[in-house]
């Protein structure tokens, strides 16, 4: 709590320097811009540029001053800058560290501000982030670690789902990266158990099929490290929440693996089988005792004494026995329906009875054969219907082939009749 | 069972003076040349359409012209209806079948210059037939109200509203609003069942009259050849001549059987018109060569927008078509006339040529 005095004491004195914005219409004229945007030294002119074109604060009015204080209305640069001058027109120049948490406050944290320009929007950002392992590390006066103008950007700053803003969705990682991809950024900052905090994260998530689905497959509900690590409040997931974070979007994994011995044992929850930012797209293999099954990771195939193994190898014959009776009738019905029958009921079944696969598939979670069990069951029930209704159609394309031959060979012999009749009429002509 | 026979000619004669069809049964013949098989394909159109009607009027019994049930009633034929996956099957290949066989004499016609004088009228009927028989097609393809005949349908429609003028109406005409509908369905199917059927008999029953009042027409090589005095080589048409077209019917049944048999006409997925727009929609194969072209076309030609001038230019074409026994004057006089020659094989190898590019072009 001592260590977070300066930080507000800091917001405070910040908040009485500054005037509240929004409250005000943009001021005309905006000589900071006039001037900024003709000076040579690029480090002055460039925020200039960035605010003039797509920037969410300047559509809605604000001005340079909001942020950076000084008197726009000022023709002379020394009174534009003056730091002595009344408050509302004090020069304050670039934020730095907790100083652009304040800054960003201001208006972030005023609800009342905040309702007359995004009413659904949080305004308790700068809380979260004082709770962030950014915002304690800033808070020990820290100031290599991000603030809010790292992530979203100082000037020509863009909409959350403005899809070049560096915060969007598919951009997050990058965003990340920028700092924790970054071995020389990185230097220093250790994990709880001492070691080097990793930098590979970035390189890892690329793999990951989240990274797929969210860059490839276009879909945004996808996660990136927020919405694993938090954003504002960024922090990694304890130990214990991990399965809780997973389970935000994977809610019946989580619920089935609540109910495992595993819940008990695995230090890392899902991370222990799944991994954390290398999530990869997981298989049947993994289920198992033997070969590259993860279950062999802590269980020894074949052993009798391992239940565990034991009841991986059954859930996962199950599970391969019920995906081979699928595949099996898949191709039975595809023969039929390329015959020319009619289908679709069996290909619905057969749809239903992936459903079912994908349930088992699930329910391995809770790492009990006999729940396993119950639901191949209803899968195995609907693949022996489809298999019944196969020998039917079998028996349909069998008469309709018959009925064809029947047919060809009638159609055949009228037209060998009418040929021998047209030679014959012809001959009689002929002999007239 | 010929005793039978006499008995009733001989009751019908006692009441109707029969002579004038005696006498066209024992005098109509046809002639014999080198081309004479292209005289079948006419008969095997016929055959065809008469296969169209049978089946047709079969499906109508099941069928439900309205977009909530037009689907499910053909699913229900093809699945639960006795035979009916036999009878849709026969009526979509067949179709396919006709219009083949009725480009195919439009050809034959076209390049043995049958329209020739005094055939004018048979040629611009048939010509009309052909056209109807499209219609047959392009209506007939929405009926079953799948994806793909939806969004075809709604591509072929919008083609009709680039035409100039008009357009917009037609476009409206067509779909019986803005967009394709359960509207469009209802007006379709009353296309497909009984406006271009009717229109089809009267067309037809004149063709048919045409080609019985005039005879067969020779080429043009034979013609010469009589003119020197040669006579001319027939074949009765009662009963040497009706019985190879009946011979070519039923090699042409037992084609569409095996056809219908092994390679059903799918049904799709049931069309939704808020789903977006599959890839790879095209309409039937015959109407490839002329959407592909459309495609083809640059947006501006000219400052007129390129499908503009292709549809006013296909629709030159099909005028062009219908008064050709009129231009091709040399033809007329019994000389050759070798330009019609040309534009038809350029016209057949177009069709060829773009129906397979339309068909694998993506």
């Amino acid at each position: 709590m001592r260590r977070t005095a300066p930080a507000f004491t800091a917001i405070a004195l910040t908040l009485i320097a500054l005037r509240p914005a929004g409250a005000q219409p943009a001021r005309e004229p905006n000589t900071c811009a006039t001037c900024h945007a003709s000076v040579p030294e690029q480090r002055l002119a460039a925020p200039a540029a960035l605010f003039a074109g797509s920037d969410v604060h300047r559509d809605r009015g604000f001005a340079c001053a909001d942020c950076h204080g000084g008197d726009p209305t000022a023709a002379e640069k020394s009174r534009a800058h003056d730091r002595t001058g009344r408050a509302s027109t004090a020069f304050i120049g670039k934020p730095v560290g907790q100083a652009i948490i304040a800054a960003c406050a201001r208006c972030h944290s005023d609800a009342e501000l905040m309702r007359t320009f995004a009413p659904k929007q949080r305004v308790d950002q700068a809380t979260e982030y004082a709770t962030s392992v950014h915002g304690s590390q800033l808070a020990r006066g820290d100031t290599r670690v991000a603030t809010c103008a790292s992530c979203h950007g100082a000037h020509g700053i863009r909409l959350v789902n403005d899809a070049k803003s560096p915060v969007f969705a598919a951009n997050v990682a990058a965003t990340c990266a920028r700092c924790h991809a970054d071995p020389q950024h990185m230097a220093g900052y250790k994990l709880p158990d001492g070691s080097p905090l990793p930098t590979q994260q970035f390189a890892d998530y690329r793999q990951s099929v989240h990274y797929a689905a969210l860059t490839r497959v276009n879909d945004l509900s996808a996660p990136t490290c927020n919405d694993c690590h938090g954003n504002h409040g960024a922090a990694p997931p304890g130990v214990g929440s991990i399965a809780n974070v997973c389970g935000t979007c994977h809610a019946v994994f989580a619920q089935k693996f609540e109910a495992s011995v595993h819940r008990q044992i695995f230090d890392k929850g899902c991370v222990e089988c799944h991994g954390n930012h290398a999530v990869m797209k997981p298989s049947d293999e993994m289920l198992g005792a033997g070969g590259r099954a993860i279950c062999a990771t802590c269980h020894t195939a074949g052993s009798a004494d391992d239940k565990g193994a034991q009841a991986a190898e059954r859930m996962r014959a199950r599970i391969d026995g019920l995906k081979t009776s699928i595949e099996h009738s898949d191709a039975v019905v595809a023969r039929f329906r390329n015959a020319g029958i009619e289908v679709s009921d069996d290909e619905l079944a057969l749809h239903d009875a992936r459903t079912v696969l994908t349930l088992a598939r699930t329910e391995i979670h809770a790492a009990d054969p006999a729940r396993v069990d119950a639901v191949i069951e209803g899968g195995a029930a609907i693949v022996a219907r489809v298999d019944k209704n196969a020998e039917g159609d079998a028996r349909e394309l069998q008469f309709r082939r018959r009925g064809l031959a029947l047919s060809l060979g009638a159609i055949l012999i009228v037209v060998v009749a009418l040929a021998l009749k047209v030679r014959q009429i012809d001959r009689d002509r002929a002999n007239r | 069972m010929s005793v039978m026979l006499q008995q009733t000619t001989a009751w019908l004669e006692e009441r109707f003076d029969l002579s004038g069809v005696r006498h066209f049964v024992a005098e109509k013949g046809v002639p014999i040349h080198a081309q004479k098989v292209w005289y079948y394909l006419g008969g095997i159109t016929l055959f065809l359409f008469a296969v169209q009607i049978f089946t047709g009027i079969l499906l109508l019994l099941y069928y439900r012209p309205s977009a909530a049930e037009a689907y499910e009633s053909v699913q229900f034929i093809v699945t639960k209806v006795r035979f009916g996956w036999l009878i849709r099957n026969v009526h979509s290949w067949s179709a396919n079948l006709l219009i083949a066989a009725a480009f195919a004499h439009f050809f034959s016609v076209f390049l043995l210059k049958s329209y020739r004088k005094p055939r004018e009228l048979t040629w611009a009927s048939g010509i009309l037939l052909l056209f109807l028989m499209l219609g047959f097609g392009f209506s007939g393809y929405l009926l079953p109200w799948n994806e793909l005949s939806f969004f075809a349908t709604k591509v072929g429609t919008g083609i009709a509203g680039g035409v100039p003028i008009a357009g917009h109406f037609l476009l409206r005409l067509l779909r019986g609003g803005d967009d394709v509908t359960g509207a469009t369905l209802s007006r379709f199917y009353g296309l497909h069942v009984a406006v271009l059927p009717a229109m089809t008999t009267a067309l037809l029953a004149l063709h048919l009259l045409f080609v019985q009042r005039q005879g067969m027409s020779v080429p043009l090589e034979t013609e010469h050849r009589l003119e020197t005095g040669e006579p001319l080589r027939q074949m009765p048409f009662f009963p040497n001549y009706i019985l190879r077209d009946v011979l070519a019917w039923y090699v042409v049944l037992a084609i569409l059987a095996a056809l219908a048999a092994f390679y059903p006409w799918e049904l799709g997925t049931k069309a939704d018109p808020f789903a977006p727009v599959p890839p790879g929609i095209r309409p039937e194969w015959y109407f490839l060569a002329v959407f592909h072209t459309l495609k083809l076309l640059p947006s501006h030609i000219l400052g007129i927008e390129g499908e503009r001038i292709g549809i006013v230019a296909f629709g030159l074409v099909a005028a062009f078509l219908v008064f050709v026994p009129f231009l091709d004057r040399r033809a007329s006089r019994g000389a050759r006339s070798p330009l019609f020659t040309v534009a038809a094989v350029l016209g057949l190898v177009y069709l060829i040529t773009f129906t397979i590019v339309g068909h694998y072009a993506k």
